[in-house]
């Protein structure tokens, strides 16, 4: 089975402003914002990338 | 935490959720509203520019979050020929640039004046359901879970939308039915406050860069990008800060603020209630695809979520077939122009900047009494007849 690419959300706060663009637009409603902390579900999410394109920051990488 | 129960639970304490609460609190129900922030409507995540004309509609009287009252709008062509929209000729198109988090504290108070209860830093985090009904949700406060009956449930969450969706509305949007936004506030700018500025074209592809002026010098710089048209990481981002460097009155500017998010500018939603549970607002897709604009509508439609939940409440009725009330009332109210204004959103999404220096030439020069599709056509007729064709779906 070929592995997935590895999404990361960078929420420590360096890049990602805590906007909810990425949860909101998530078609698999995966992502999760806390005040202050991005979690995703890994098992759920299909590496779609539209969260990526999404963010006005550049806080998701995809590789 | 013990478990709680409520007539009415409300998710979210933006201005859609505040306006529900007030509204279902004034007609006799116990509310509860919940919010994950710490602190109402903090921070900001907006341009803080809305007409005024639908204040009186909702109950809502000025208040000192009004930051200035603008005379108008001014569009920018990509070529930069101006297109001014006054009060007379847009009505309720201009008004007020706002302190947000005023705003929304102005309606949190209105709302537990009403009589409704606030928990602070609760987040849902999941929906309770019997059988196929919302009986209200899983939350987390201080991180520690607890349980809210309710008879019946709002999904106010904004354009985050995850109640809904837990509850098995459809809520998703498609690419082009999204902008992804950036803005800074920015002091030392040469902006006007008379005007609430924007710039069309591929400068911000699908979507445009605003500026609302909150004071001399002193303005929110923002962009939307369609999503569609994005292929990048921080895209929003680079467009915004490329269209900040070709202009030296904000070149200067010094930046004292970040604020992201998403908009929909899609269709309204084809659901917005189901058996015990409603959604307003950005949850609902409610903000108008043309402007961006989103405060309006999501308090137009929780005045009218907020009667008929407590109906309902009184009725003992909280089926999909009560809760319909509501979707067929702010259809009623809102849903030609949000349709409307999506169609034109599509049309002008697809323009290049040539077309776009003619229409705006074409409206600037032309002398409109009042802005309607009609003016606007026969503006583009008589001005630069050669694009009319680009048009032609619209008459
Ligand atoms: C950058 C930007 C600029 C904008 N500029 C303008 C503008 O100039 N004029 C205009 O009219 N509109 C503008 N909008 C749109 C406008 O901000 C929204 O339409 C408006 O905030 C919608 O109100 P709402 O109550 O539906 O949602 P929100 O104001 O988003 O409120 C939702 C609330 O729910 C809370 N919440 C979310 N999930 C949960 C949960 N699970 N549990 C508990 N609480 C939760 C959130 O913390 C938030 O407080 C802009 C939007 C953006 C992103
Ligand atoms: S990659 Fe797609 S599915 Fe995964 S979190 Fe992002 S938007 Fe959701
Ligand atoms: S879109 Fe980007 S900045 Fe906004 S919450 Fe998601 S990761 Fe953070």
């Amino acid at each position: 089975m070929p592995s997935k690419k590895t999404l990361h959300i960078e929420s420590s706060g360096q890049l990602c402003i805590y906007c909810g663009a990425c949860v909101g637009v998530c078609p698999l409603n995966c992502i999760y914002l806390d005040e202050t902390r991005i979690t995703f579900d890994e098992k759920i999410c299909t590496r779609c990338e539209i969260c990526v394109k999404a963010c006005p920051v550049g806080a998701i990488e995809i590789d | 935490m013990q478990d709680l129960k409520t007539d009415v639970l409300v998710i979210g304490a933006g201005p859609a959720g505040s306006m529900t609460a007030k509204w279902a609190a004034k007609q006799g129900a116990h509310v509860l509203v919940i919010e994950k922030r710490q602190e109402i409507g903090s921070p900001v995540r907006c341009g803080e520019g809305m007409s005024k004309d639908w204040l009186p509609e909702v109950g809502i009287k000025p208040g000192k979050w009004i930051n200035l009252e603008v005379e108008g709008a001014r569009i920018f062509a990509p070529n930069e020929t101006v297109f001014e929209i006054n009060e007379k000729s847009a009505g309720n198109e201009v008004g007020y640039v706002v302190e947000r988090d005023g705003f929304d504290k102005a309606l949190a108070i209105d709302a537990a004046n009403a009589g409704a209860e606030f928990l602070l830093k609760t987040a849902a985090v999941g929906v309770l359901k019997d059988g196929g009904r919302v009986v209200g949700a899983r939350v987390k406060q201080f991180g520690e879970p607890f349980e809210i009956r309710a008879k019946v449930t709002i999904a106010a969450d904004g354009f985050e939308s995850q109640v809904g969706r837990w509850a098995g509305l459809s809520t998703n949007i498609s690419t082009r039915d999204m902008d992804s936004c950036l803005q800074y506030r920015m002091t030392n700018v040469d902006c006007d406050t008379r005007y609430c500025d924007f710039y069309l074209g591929k400068i911000a592809p699908g979507g445009y860069v605003w500026i609302f002026p909150k004071d001399q010098g002193l303005a929110n710089v923002g962009i939307g990008v369609q999503l569609s048209k994005i292929t990048g990481m921080a895209e929003a981002r680079k467009y915004l800060d490329d269209w900040i460097a070709k202009h030296p009155a904000y070149a200067k500017g010094k930046k004292i603020d970040m604020v992201g998010g998403g908009v929909s500018i899609s269709p309204p939603v084809k659901q917005s209630a189901a058996d015990g549970i409603m959604i307003v607002g950005d949850a609902a897709r409610m903000i108008d695809p043309l402007t961006g604009g989103g405060i309006a509508n999501g308090c137009i439609a929780g005045k009218i979520c907020g009667t008929v939940a407590a109906n309902s409440v009184h009725a003992g009725d909280f089926s999909k077939a009560f809760l319909d009330r509501y979707d067929r009332g702010w259809r009623a109210r809102l849903e030609e122009k949000l349709y409307r204004n999506w169609l034109a959103k599509e049309k002008l999404c697809t323009l290049s900047d040539e077309i776009f220096n003619k229409l705006v030439d074409a409206l600037s020069t032309v002398h409109l009494q009042k802005l309607s599709v009609h003016n606007i056509l026969k503006a583009v007729r008589d001005k630069h007849p050669e694009i009319t064709q680009e048009f032609a779906e619209f008459l």
